[in-house]
């Protein structure tokens, strides 16, 4: 964990209560962010980004599988972190994995809503070829290379430019299959369908430290917390998940003034990531002009 | 399958005796004391390198030489079919044995008692040669956290299909069912510090088999210092000097 002496921790403190962090930030300013797509060439879609020291890469796999029995029409997402020791010494052996698992399921909350689907920042219906037969299932993984804080939020940012990326392989269905038949499916290798990002939700963590929240709080100004709520909301202003950190309690009116604090800030967000994106697909598409 | 066409050239259009891409930076975790990412054509590893400092469990200390300690992972999107493996199954267990006690074999760990070094290496994209990959990956991270080395060690691999020795190979040709030699090798003491082979080679093609390695070896570690004489300069040049 981070050694900090009485006389750094009220540093950050009372730089905090001032609006002026360490890194000369304001309580509500993010670090720049850096995106880069299409770096594994093996997956479906991926992304990397930069968030000051945090290093994250999300890759998505298509997979086709058969859709749950209980919702037939619906195509299945699964999201996994993994906290790779490179970040951080203690995610060495299984040192990483309640981590990976609290990154996972909060992210699993703020991008997949409910178990029926509804309410997902991914349109599952869109993921369905043959209704309770064939589906696409979609594998997001997130890597941890380097933390400096902020992860959830670096991996939401990450997911959604992996998904912008993402390009599935349009399907074929043979059409005189009968009713209880696996259908035959002819996947194309040249035809792509890109993939609807504009409903998936970006991720705002609200750090608290003393009586003020920031955004985007460094691994040092995360020792110093109390508590910490994230909120994924999505371009239309909605929240689609919610989840809050940190042992101590916290007032339910400043849980909903947190709320709005993140809306607010959201929208920068969004719009700074989505230029981001569009700038880095660009690269990425010279780059395959080029070879 | 044929691996080598009739004209000479490989299933990825290369000679026999021709290396992938190598690419190198250094530098790429800003918390780690040193780090670097190597890519050999598809197969791309990341190195972080924590220490020297203080030995974190303490019955492990050594009181004459410092502690190596190196963990191998790869990433769950690494591989073609996507899988889930467990942590520490037995396949990255060997290969972290492996990179640590060639990785110690070249750290002058007497200079630096009762303290520890960490070695991690995260494989990004798997596509054959892991291992070299993975070990030129170290040596460039320890050589970025300054850590007294008695040679940078440099790794490469080599193989025998359709009659011909291989330098470099890639996953097809590696999952073929043909000789592995991966050789690993101090290139200015001119030492071999690490060798292993799958498979069975007659004693003379094995030599030059090998031999093809060893010159596999040699032109990473020229590649490796130039990229390390590069950052000096990149370094030297950001302090004004």
């Amino acid at each position: 964990m981070v050694g900090l002496s009485l006389g750094e921790q009220n540093f950050i403190k009372g730089g905090i209560a001032q609006d002026l962090r360490t890194d000369g930030r304001k309580r509500l300013t993010y670090r720049p962010i850096f995106v880069e797509t299409g770096i594994i060439p093996q997956a479906s879609g991926s992304a990397r980004v930069k968030l000051g020291g945090t290093d994250v890469i999300a890759s998505v796999k298509a997979e086709l599988g058969r859709p749950n029995p209980s919702h037939p029409d619906k195509g299945k997402v699964s999201i996994y972190v993994d906290c790779s020791p490179t970040a951080e010494p203690t995610f060495e052996g299984r040192g990483g994995e309640e981590l990976s698992t609290e990154l996972s399921s909060a992210l699993q909350r703020c991008l997949l809503g409910g178990k029926s689907g509804s309410g997902a920042g991914i349109d599952l219906s869109s993921l369905s070829i043959v209704q309770g037969k064939v589906c696409w299932d979609l594998y997001i993984d997130g890597l941890v290379v380097s933390s400096d804080g902020n992860l959830l939020d670096a991996l939401g940012a990450a997911i959604k430019a992996a998904l912008s990326n993402t390009a599935i392989p349009k399907v074929q269905v043979a059409a005189n299959a009968s009713a209880d038949q696996q259908p035959e499916v002819d996947v194309s290798d040249e035809e792509f369908l890109q993939f609807d990002t504009t409903a998936v939700p970006v991720i705002v963590t609200l750090t608290k430290v003393g009586r003020h929240y920031i955004v985007d709080a460094t691994t040092e100004e995360e020792s110093q917390m109390s508590s910490a709520i994230s909120v994924s909301i999505n371009r239309q202003g909605g929240i689609c998940g919610l989840t809050k950190r940190g042992g101590a309690g916290l007032d339910p009116s400043i849980i909903l003034d947190m709320i709005s604090v993140s809306k607010h800030v959201s929208e920068q967000l969004m719009n700074k990531l989505d230029s981001e994106i569009a700038a880095a697909e660009a690269c990425d598409e010279d780059d395959e002009m080029d070879s | 399958m044929e691996y080598v066409n009739p004209e000479g050239l490989r299933l990825d259009g290369r000679r026999p005796m021709e290396m992938r891409q190598l690419r190198a930076e250094i530098g790429v975790i800003s918390k780690a004391d040193g780090s670097a990412v190597f890519e050999m054509g598809n197969t791309k590893v990341i190195a972080a390198v924590y220490g020297p400092r203080e030995v974190q469990n303490r019955s492990q200390q050594l009181n004459d030489q410092a502690l190596v300690r190196c963990e191998y992972s790869m990433a769950n999107f690494s591989t073609g079919d996507r899988m889930r493996k467990p942590k520490g199954d037995r396949r990255s267990t060997e290969i972290s044995l492996v990179i640590r006690q060639t990785m110690e074999a070249c750290i002058l760990t007497h200079l630096m008692p009762r303290s520890q070094i960490d070695i991690f290496v995260q494989v990004l994209q798997a596509d054959g040669g892991t291992r070299s990959a993975c070990i030129n990956a170290a040596t460039l991270a320890l050589a970025d956290a300054g850590i007294p080395m008695r040679d940078l060690v440099t790794s490469c691999s080599s193989g025998f299909l359709n009659g011909t020795p291989l330098l470099d190979l890639n996953y097809l040709e590696d999952s073929a069912g043909g000789a592995d030699v991966t050789v690993g090798i101090l290139p200015k003491l001119d030492k071999v510090t690490l060798l292993q082979m799958d498979a069975k080679l007659q004693m003379d093609t094995f030599e030059n088999v090998m031999q093809l390695a060893i010159e596999g070896c040699k032109a990473v570690a020229s590649y490796i210092r130039e990229i390390l004489l590069e950052n000096t300069k990149q370094l030297e040049s950001r302090r004004g000097i």
